[in-house]
């Protein structure tokens, strides 16, 4: 028997002490990391942009007005695991999201006895975008771009000009189809499932809803910090911020461009290496044109290495919006502490790598050049209409053609 | 000393229950994969019916999420009469007390994954999922254990020289492999709430340990090659397993970042410049729920390595001329 054994039994206390170290070392490490986090969910006012504006002339506590506006947004637009539709504001005519798709996305994640799932929002996006919809996840420092923080109300692919909201359509391609090269996932396969078929649809609505309570948020610490507006819920110039966001998200689908029918090169394949030459021909010529002036950030060969950098919309609101140069840690740094992440440039597009974060279909393609991306430095081309000038329909295919056909060089 | 009997009933069980603990693992990967932690919103029972008299059709053609969890909780009820069976065994023919009272260890744990399993869902708590999640492996790890202590190497075992070295870093190898686990089990848990912060020092953490855990495993499969140990049977498998379990659970880790995350030199490659992640897509949840699994299974190999470099010193001790044998003084007086 080993345990009469004599060296066993010396042996025995060297297991014990380290098991027992094994065990000591499993509670510490889990009791200090558990220990860290909250499992309870709550919005988190937007800090970063009262700091901002609270910045350069300003007496305000930054995170005290924060704090103030996320309690007034909340009366309005309900807790994140009971949202609400501020109806007696809106009076029910402005329905802008479905509410009953808002409440299936909102809240933890699981399914009740009725075995509808919920906490949509939480299962699929939360890691990345966080529970605000503030761009502010867990994963958020290491993804590149940044996860979109939806309270600026801008989106970048879209179906609408600068200064439009998006449609349904617009976030569901997104959803739908993922962004290649990126942490954004697509969500086809949910779609193509049975039980999950409605969940993009639903995430859409939660996404509008987001968006809409984050910029209201936004909007109402604005007009505190520069105009004074006492954070009241009955200020009636408070209330038209609330009708003024909705109204324009309830009217994005009018905003939409039409793309227009495209010419048949765009789709047939080369046939005729001289048609295709002289379309390039024409297409390099837009490319490298001072009116579209690509060139410019996407270089020469269209190979994103051209002499113009700048950061997005997101990073400006927070750094030269508020006098802060984001090319010194020394100073964008004084940011962090409010949820700044490090200011990164933005990258143009590769187009021989033929990934399109927009989408790769011509008429996708087009809509990027018409419409621009917003909140990045890509501006829309203009468009010959109406006697301005601009490239015309014809020219802006064959533009769109030579883009898409960069991909084959490499 | 193992009892001699014609079919040894206590390896069969506990062999058995080491390994329907390993597929237990994979479905709960998934389930935090998929977080379906919480499609079955109540417990003991599934949806108000004994948890064995489900309906079949329900479960197998039902959510996809209600499929692994409901699964995940039969086979830990299986895992838990494997358990039973085991104890039964080695109360009945196993001599070492020790053993049998591991055993009993063993069914207490796996009463009590499942209680925690249990409770995550009854109060809908994430930190008990993650504390369960790290308490499946380490169950992995004892059960293997218990499997390795019935085997015949451990009967067998012999040694000739004293391995204080190999042994030190078994026990190092072992400690880093939990706290990798309790790592990444922060990351695969990360509270909705987690500051971006606090979330990319864990990633730190875990690549840092990965890089401890990687030296260690090529320090074992050196240190087996070299002298003395070159000459000591046994030794070999162990460290030869675990570096191919560290190549894969590295390139599982890799992908695992992909899938979440994209590479952060996407653009610099055509094809991953182009590649779209699928959400809780077939391939993308198996290769991040086959990271976790390889995480278990570095555990388990870790006792592995233990249990023999352990029996043999064990074996070493008991023998009679070992005074004679080149041991250093100190080791003798601890082993």
């Amino acid at each position: 028997m080993i345990r009469s054994d004599l060296g066993n039994r010396q042996l025995l206390p060297a297991y014990h002490n380290s098991v027992g170290w094994l065990v000591m070392l499993f509670a510490l490490c889990t009791c200090a990391f558990t220990g860290c986090g909250n499992s309870k969910a709550t919005y988190k006012p937007n800090d970063l942009h009262a700091a901002s504006l609270t910045r350069e002339g300003s007496d305000l506590e930054p995170r005290g007005v924060a704090k103030a506006a996320s309690a007034l947004v909340e009366q309005w637009f309900g807790s994140l695991d009971a949202p609400r539709w501020p109806s007696e504001i809106l009076g029910g005519e402005l329905e802008a999201v479905r509410m009953d798709s808002v409440n299936r996305c909102a809240g933890p994640v699981g399914r009740g006895v009725d075995k509808v799932e919920r906490g949509v929002y939480r299962k699929h996006c939360v890691s990345c975008h966080g529970l605000s919809g503030d761009g502010l996840g867990a994963a958020a420092m290491l993804l590149e771009p940044y996860p979109r923080d939806f309270r600026r109300g801008t989106f970048k692919f879209k179906s609408t000009p600068i200064g439009k909201k998006p449609t349904r359509e617009d976030i569901h391609r997104t959803l739908y189809e993922g962004i290649p090269g990126t942490a954004m996932p697509s969500f086809r396969a949910l779609e193509e499932s049975k039980e999950f078929a409605d969940d993009i649809d639903d995430l859409v609505e939660y996404v509008r809803f987001l968006a809409i309570r984050g910029e209201v948020e936004r909007r109402i610490i604005a007009l505190h910090v520069r105009e004074g507006v006492a954070l009241d819920e009955t200020s009636e110039q408070l209330r038209e911020v609330v009708r003024q966001v909705v109204e324009k998200w309830s009217s994005a689908s009018s905003d939409q461009v039409t793309v227009p029918e495209s010419p048949e090169f765009i789709h047939s394949p080369i046939k005729n290496p001289q048609e295709h030459s002289e379309l390039m021909q024409k297409g390099k010529s837009h490319f490298e044109s001072e009116l579209t002036a690509c060139v410019k950030c996407h270089g020469t060969s269209g190979a994103g290495d051209g002499t113009s950098q700048d950061y997005d919309e997101w990073t400006k609101d927070w750094t030269i919006l508020a006098g802060i140069d984001p090319k010194h840690p020394s100073d964008w740094k004084e940011m962090k502490p409010f949820g700044a992440l490090k200011p990164v440039l933005t990258k143009p597009r590769n187009f021989h790598w033929g990934a399109y974060h927009g989408g790769k279909s011509p008429s996708e393609i087009f809509k990027r050049i018409v419409l621009g991306i917003e909140g990045t430095p890509m501006p829309p081309v203009a468009r010959a209409q109406n006697g301005n000038p601009g490239l015309t329909d014809q020219e802006l295919w064959e533009l769109v053609y030579y883009v898409m056909h960069l991909e084959d060089r490499s | 000393m193992i009892s001699d009997v014609k079919f040894n009933f206590v390896k069969l069980w506990a062999w058995l229950a080491a390994m329907f603990i390993f597929p237990l693992i994979w479905v709960g990967g998934l389930v935090t994969t998929h977080d379906a932690g919480m499609a079955v919103p109540d417990w003991p029972g599934t949806y108000g019916y004994n948890l064995f008299l489900y309906p079949l059709s329900t479960w197998l053609y039902g959510p996809f999420d209600l499929l692994i969890e409901h699964g995940h909780r039969l086979l830990g009820s299986w895992v838990g009469l494997l358990v039973i069976f085991l104890c039964i065994a080695a109360w009945k023919s196993e001599t070492r007390t020790w053993y049998r009272r591991a055993c009993l260890g063993l069914l207490g744990a796996v009463i009590a994954q499942g209680l925690l399993g249990g409770f995550r869902v009854v109060l809908d708590e994430r930190t008990i999922a993650m504390i369960h999640g790290c308490g499946g492996p380490l169950v992995f790890g004892y059960a293997s254990f218990l499997a390795f202590a019935s085997s015949r190497d451990w009967k067998h075992a012999n040694a000739s020289i004293h391995s204080k070295g190999l042994w030190r870093l078994a026990w190092i190898l072992l400690a880093a492999t939990i706290t990798q686990l309790v790592l990444g089990a922060q990351l695969r848990h990360a509270l909705p709430g987690t500051s971006p912060v606090g979330f990319m020092s864990m990633v730190h953490l875990h690549l840092t340990f990965a890089g401890i855990v990687t030296l260690v495993i090529l320090g074992v499969y050196f240190l087996v090659r070299t002298y003395p140990y070159a000459s000591e049977p046994g030794l070999r498998a162990p460290a030869n397993a675990l570096v191919g379990l560290l190549i894969l659970q590295l390139t599982l880790g890799i992908g695992t970042w992909m899938v979440n995350y994209a590479l952060p030199w996407s653009e610099t490659m055509p094809s991953l410049a182009r590649y779209v992640i699928s959400a809780k897509g077939y391939w993308e949840s198996m290769l991040v729920t086959a990271h976790q699994a390889t995480g278990s299974l570095l555990i388990a190999f870790s006792t592995w390595l233990i249990c023999r470099v352990g029996r043999r010193q064990i074996a070493l001790a008991r023998k009679p001329d070992s005074r004679n044998i080149q041991v250093q003084p100190s080791a003798a007086v601890k082993l």
